[in-house]
């Protein structure tokens, strides 16, 4: 195989080849063994290469029914079901389209797409001159962070980006909200997104509020108790175990840094210079329903916590561990 | 077309995963319990029908050919089906068929799934590769890799429908509602997954997001794995199975099925957003064919993948109006299982919604989920004595696919 190149299988998307024992509910011993239903494809594109190879020139194209006038993007098929299979003529179609319905967030991806959540996907109308068409299945991005409900709703007028480096894949191109760019940016086709900036997303202002000091007060409080039960819970120091993150805060009632490392929880008022990123929540009580067996994971899909990035979600996860291992421990030792 | 009555139906328990059976041993298992039911031998079936989702999970391709022999079906043809999740109705409306146009006077109907076999290396767990196996019901060009679950499918039908249907199925509370119902009926199904279970609403309200606004932990449809079988049979068999067993016939009223174009879109035959039409074409068909009217039906054993589209799937089959789904619950229109038991029947206006507890907490196998639902629903209308009933099935991507079968209890309710 090239080195150069990805692998189609991830090389760790693997299991040891063996037979192990497992009990059954009759408690008898069973056995299971590992296998595998991987097919490898070199896979035509056939009759859709016209639209890959379009997208690959920085161009959006679809078919147009010369009867029925329906415009198929991307085209399906280039002869009309509705018209007697007559032969559909390819047309060159806008960048910008508007999103037909409320998008989705995909926050618990199946096993090929982990470490991509979370991510957005929704269907764009792009022929909205043609009586009818069919919507496009798309990647939805936003220069804001990462996706959040409310950005990608009903009639979110959108702008087709392209990558850079086009392999001829749906993954191509990708739409973000109109509003989003400047005028230049709208009026330029193809627009690549390496001329757009999703690296240092703007955080969202937070107005301080006096009446949330209270509970940024209270949730800090919460959180440097459970700070001090991590120090007598061997599950919650296992959860953290080899890791170290400082993660600063922004509220409404308030700032505060979180420390992880070496098995170790801390929460400082403030937020240094070093912090890995800042996440924000205008309202700080999201993290008292943290510590209260919540979940910071669930802040996000529900949009009261805002990060910059991929990587800063995955701190999530293991953060949300921690009060259901503290609470299991002090159970564990009360007994 | 020929009357066509089922006068047999056997399950196995629905587990989270069989270590103790594969996927031969769970459809066997069923056979043996559906056969023993209807008090018939193999010798007595003409012909099979395979409900089987997907090759994936089963880990073989065709994989009813090495089921055949097993379950005594030998040198009988044999045929199998596969509509994603309404694999189960659609081998139903083909044992229908087989039996109404002539061909056979029996038919054994059987579906299954071995799903949580599936596993991923990445994070260790079954449900990460599950959930791919399922995403793999995308095409490969255009949707596969933009990375969406079966989730997400359900739920962008759910947005759609919010986007024009606003303050229905959003509001959590009557979702949550919806599900402690369903646990209670789900906890009197002795075959149930969930049947130990006791979820509340404050529960489903406090359980961590899958998908926000509109899907919990605790409002979605279990990996199953299982088998159930059903025996259709011509008039003139049926009575005389019936005669054996004692058990009254269950007639198959009327078969209606639709699928929607995979592509979504605006105008012409593309699925719209914001509706399951799949569902309401399904039914519509089947009470016509049947010659009644949603308000003649007070059982429904219907597909629930997620509890918003079941709402959704609710108005569709005509017994709330679209957009206003919200009264099965403001309007108390579900049934309560406490004030019915185990022999009422709902009262006026009311309807038993899923007694089997659904796909919820009942369990989905699959490939004859809705073999399970119509195994309950005969159950229910035998006991309760109520003249019709109705199965519906949903499945593939963006819920194109929408099966229903109204079936009615030999001699009406006495």
């Amino acid at each position: 195989m090239n080195k150069d190149k990805q692998p189609a299988l991830p090389l760790d998307f693997n299991l040891p080849k063996e037979t192990t024992e497992l009990k059954g509910l009759d408690g008898k011993t069973y056995l299971q063994f590992t296998s595998h239903m991987v097919t490898f494809y070199k896979q035509t594109y056939g009759e859709h290469s016209r639209f890959f190879l379009a997208l690959r020139d920085g161009r959006l194209i679809g078919a147009e029914c010369p009867k029925c006038k329906q415009v198929m993007v991307p085209a399906a098929t280039w002869h009309c079901p509705s018209c007697n299979f007559v032969e559909m003529k390819e047309v060159n179609l806008p960048h910008r389209g508007v999103l037909a319905a409320t998008a989705p967030i995909t926050v618990f991806p199946s096993a090929s797409f982990i470490g991509d959540a979370p991510f957005c996907r929704g269907y764009v109308d792009v022929a909205r001159s043609a009586p009818a068409a069919s919507f496009m299945p798309s990647r939805l991005q936003t220069l804001t962070g990462l996706p959040r409900p409310g950005i990608f709703v009903k009639g979110t007028e959108l702008k087709l980006v392209f990558e850079k480096d086009r392999v001829g894949s749906i993954r191509d191109v990708f739409w973000v909200p109109a509003s989003e760019l400047t005028k230049e940016q709208l009026a330029k086709e193809p627009l690549l997104a390496t001329e757009l900036d999703f690296a240092t997303p703007k955080a969202p202002d937070v107005k301080k509020d006096a009446k949330l000091t209270g509970v940024r007060d209270a949730a800090v409080a919460a959180m440097r108790k459970m700070a001090a039960d991590v120090e007598r819970s061997p599950r919650a120091q296992k959860d953290i175990a080899g890791r170290t993150h400082s993660v600063g805060v922004k509220t409404g009632g308030g700032d505060f840094t979180l420390h992880v490392s070496n098995g170790r929880m801390r929460i400082d008022d403030g937020i240094g210079d070093k912090v890995e990123f800042v996440m924000v929540a205008a309202d700080p009580q999201v993290f008292s329903d943290w510590v209260a067996d919540g979940s910071l994971t669930d802040g996000v899909v529900e949009g009261k916590i805002w990060l910059p990035n991929k990587e800063s979600f995955a701190v999530l996860p293991i953060l949300d561990r921690l009060p259901r291992s503290v609470r299991r421990d002090i159970k564990d030792a009360a007994r | 077309m020929r009357k066509v009555g089922i006068v047999g139906a056997g399950i196995t328990e629905c587990r989270g995963r069989w270590v103790e059976a594969t996927y031969w041993e769970l459809f066997q298992m069923a056979v043996r319990r559906t056969l023993d039911d209807a008090k018939m031998t193999t010798d007595e079936i003409d012909s099979v029908v395979f409900g089987i989702y997907n090759d994936i999970f089963e880990h073989q391709a065709i994989p009813e050919s090495s089921l055949t022999g097993i379950i005594g079906m030998a040198n009988k043809p044999g045929t199998r089906v596969t509509s994603g999740g309404a694999t189960g109705f659609y081998a139903m409306r083909t044992a229908y068929m087989e039996v109404a146009s002539g061909v056979s006077e029996t038919v054994l109907c059987v579906g299954g799934e071995k799903a949580t076999d599936c596993f991923d290396p990445r994070s260790q767990t079954a449900t990460p590769m599950v959930i791919d196996t399922i995403a793999k019901s995308w095409d490969p060009f255009y949707e596969y890799p933009l990375g969406a679950t079966a989730s997400d499918s359900y739920m962008q039908m759910c947005m759609g429908y919010n986007d024009s249907y606003p303050n229905d199925i959003g509001d959590s509370h009557v979702r949550a509602k919806i599900v402690e119902m369903m646990c209670r009926q789900g906890n009197r199904n002795p075959f149930a997954q969930r049947r130990d279970e006791t979820v509340t609403a404050e529960q489903v309200e406090a359980s961590r997001w899958i998908i926000a606004p509109f899907l919990r932990l605790l409002e979605a449809c279990m990996y199953t794995e299982g088998a159930g079988g059903l025996i259709f049979a011509s008039e003139k068999k049926a009575r005389e199975i019936s005669e054996r067993t004692g058990s009254p016939i269950i007639w198959v009223k009327g078969v209606g099925a639709a699928n929607e174009a995979y592509a979504p879109g605006r105008g012409s035959y593309y699925k719209p957003l914001d509706r399951i039409v799949s569902d309401r074409l399904a039914a519509e068909r089947a009470y016509a064919m049947a010659g009644v009217k949603a308000s003649d039906i007070q059982i429904v054993e219907l597909h629930d993948a997620f509890v918003a589209q079941l709402m959704i799937t609710m108005g569709e089959l005509g017994f709330v109006p679209v957009g206003k789904t919200r009264k099965l619950v403001d309007e108390g229109i579900m049934a309560d299982i406490r004030e019915l038991g185990d022999d009422k029947r709902p009262k006026k206006g009311q309807i038993m919604i899923n007694p089997s507890g659904g796909l919820i907490f009942g369990g989905h196998f699959v490939g004859g989920s809705n073999m399970f639902s119509m195994w309950s629903l005969r159950r229910e209308m035998i006991q309760r004595q109520m003249a019709l009933g109705l199965i519906h099935g949903t499945g593939a991507i963006n819920a194109v696919f929408g099966g229903a079968m109204v079936v009615e209890l030999d001699g009406g309710a006495k």
